[in-house]
């Protein structure tokens, strides 16, 4: 193969990983979930859960709410070291405390949507179940293990008045999460109900039909290598894509001072790319064939419902902070996403495919322990994990290992294992890590055998 | 007044810094500003996730960033 043609494959197979993302998944993904941790951060009272978390609640009442904490607190990474070390130090103690550290990085709405639309619902549904069974598992472990430090500890830091306060989920907020809830599984699911087409009509257009040619002809796909190439609908809506980030800059920026028009032309453009995303479109001989389907009434009836649900039932203040927030993870998350996408595409031309199959293609306690290993010494930002997992997956990696590796990931990197070392001290970190370690090999290999 | 903003430097942090600052600036009051980055130092005090507030070793409020007129509140409070 000489140089050029050795580069060319490359960019193709990176700019089709980007486009696919871009226009394939993260419309209906991402674009909802980055709203709902937006209002997970904003709008959920943390006093909701973390009253079940104080110094005498029960076994039975404080494992649970620290593992649903993982789930509805720690989207953000404000809480989670915070929030741990105060249910070590001052709360239920150190069980709890390393159940709410092992659930939170691997089960937050916007890492399990991303999972199940780029990898599969199995996997993203058993990361959700198989991190909140084992987080408890070893918080029960960790806690029995030091079963004596957390004696003293007790005694020390008794009469703590932090987690009294009490709050619940005012009933607005509770449907507001249902609804945008509803967004995303309308977005994602691939059911009949969403899918199929009940109207259909055509747009006679040459300059559609040209220009899927050359889209096609630029990124040829290749199903076998997971390719996809770029349709016309994509590239409509990668370019809307583009023009929300450029009005999100000037409308969400200074958010705190109000709406401005920016501000609602951003909310504008995400509706309509969000109905458009949702429309069957495909280019034939003659131009464009338009279908509409059950995702397009749902997703109109959904945003429509919390346009005016947002605009009858939440102050300025709270609109502003959903906002914010959903921006705040835009910003932190995104950019080094779209790297992370890019390099993961082109990691997968690279990465002989026997290399992988051979390491990892059989369920193998060994195949789940380097998976496991590798997640722990390479350091992903949030969410990238999901594209490189996509990479081994397509190089022939068997879906046990590919859960170990997603378990492992985000949990343990050498960053987070220092920052754990500060609040519970070497021994115990020690422990936590081998214990992480192992239950995400397990759960690799179990998953794996139910799957095969 | 020493004003302490605690938190991991997070945009969160800078926001609450900015409102602080902005509140102590319309009342006219000198304050110093310090932030508190360390998780260990940060839990000296009784806080239970950041960003928070306090002024004069005392926690005004966690978890949250609060509007212009309760600073306000707390910062004349604060005063001894």
């Amino acid at each position: 193969m000489n140089i050029t043609a050795f580069i060319v494959d490359i960019l193709q197979s990176g700019f089709s990983g980007l486009g696919a993302y871009l226009a394939a998944h993260v419309l209906l993904c991402l674009l909802p979930a980055f709203f709902i941790a937006g209002a997970l951060a904003a709008l959920m009272p943390k006093e909701a859960i973390t009253r079940f978390l104080g110094r005498d609640a029960n076994k039975w009442v404080s494992y649970p709410a620290s593992a649903l904490g993982g789930f509805f607190l720690a989207v953000c990474s404000c809480t989670i070291m915070p929030l741990f070390a105060s249910i070590y130090k001052k709360g239920a103690g150190l069980g709890p405390a390393i159940t709410f550290l092992f659930v939170g990085p691997a089960v937050n709405i916007l890492a399990i949507s991303f999972t199940g639309v780029q990898i599969g619902l199995d996997i993203a549904l058993a990361r959700v179940i198989l991190s909140m069974v084992f987080g408890v598992l070893i918080g029960l472990l960790m806690a029995w293990t030091f079963r004596k430090d957390d004696q003293d500890h007790a005694e020390k830091t008794a009469n703590n008045q932090l987690f009294a306060a009490k709050a619940k989920v005012p009933t607005h907020v509770v449907v507001f999460f249902l609804l945008l809830l509803g967004i995303l599984l309308a977005g994602t699911l691939q059911i009949g109900l969403f899918r199929n087409v009940f109207f259909e009509f055509s747009i006679k257009s040459d300059w559609a039909v040209e220009l899927q040619g050359i889209l096609t002809r630029l990124i040829p796909p290749d199903p076998g290598m997971g390719v996809e190439s770029i349709s016309v609908h994509g590239l409509v809506l990668i370019g809307f894509l583009i023009l929300i980030a450029l009005t999100a800059i000037k409308g969400f920026k200074d958010i705190f001072s109000g709406f401005n028009t920016w501000t609602y032309i951003t909310l504008g453009l995400i509706t309509l790319t969000l109905i458009i995303a949702s429309l069957s479109v495909l280019v034939d001989m003659n131009g464009f064939v338009i279908g509409l389907n059950g995702r397009l009434v749902a997703e109109i009836v959904l945003i429509s419902a919390i346009w005016w649900m947002s605009a009858r039932f939440f102050s300025a203040d709270e609109r502003q902070e959903w906002l914010w927030e959903t921006w705040r993870f835009v910003k932190q998350i995104f950019p080094l996403l779209l790297v992370g996408v890019f390099i993961a595409s082109i990691a997968r031309t690279l990465i002989p495919a026997v290399w992988i199959q051979t390491l990892a293609g059989q369920n193998t306690i060994w195949a789940n322990m380097m998976a496991v290993v590798f997640g722990v010494f390479m350091y992903f930002p949030t969410l990238v994990e999901v594209p490189v997992a996509q990479t081994f997956l397509s190089l022939g990696m068997h879906r046990g290992p590919l859960l170990a590796y997603l378990l492992a990931d985000p949990e343990l990197s050498v960053q987070s294992i220092l920052i754990t070392n500060t609040v519970i001290g070497k021994k115990k970190t020690a422990v936590y890590v081998v214990l992480v370690a192992i239950f995400s090999t397990l759960a690799g290999l179990i998953f794996g055998w139910f799957i095969k | 007044m020493e004003v302490k903003i605690l938190g991991g430097g997070c945009s969160k942090c800078e926001r609450l810094e900015a409102e602080t600052r902005a509140a102590a600036e319309a009342l006219g009051i000198k304050a110093t500003f310090t932030k508190v980055k360390l998780i260990s130092e940060i839990m000296a005090y009784d806080v239970m996730s950041t960003p928070a507030l306090v002024v004069n070793e005392q926690v005004y409020c966690y978890g949250r960033i609060p509007n212009q007129e309760e600073i306000k509140v707390w910062l004349q409070d604060a005063i001894p």
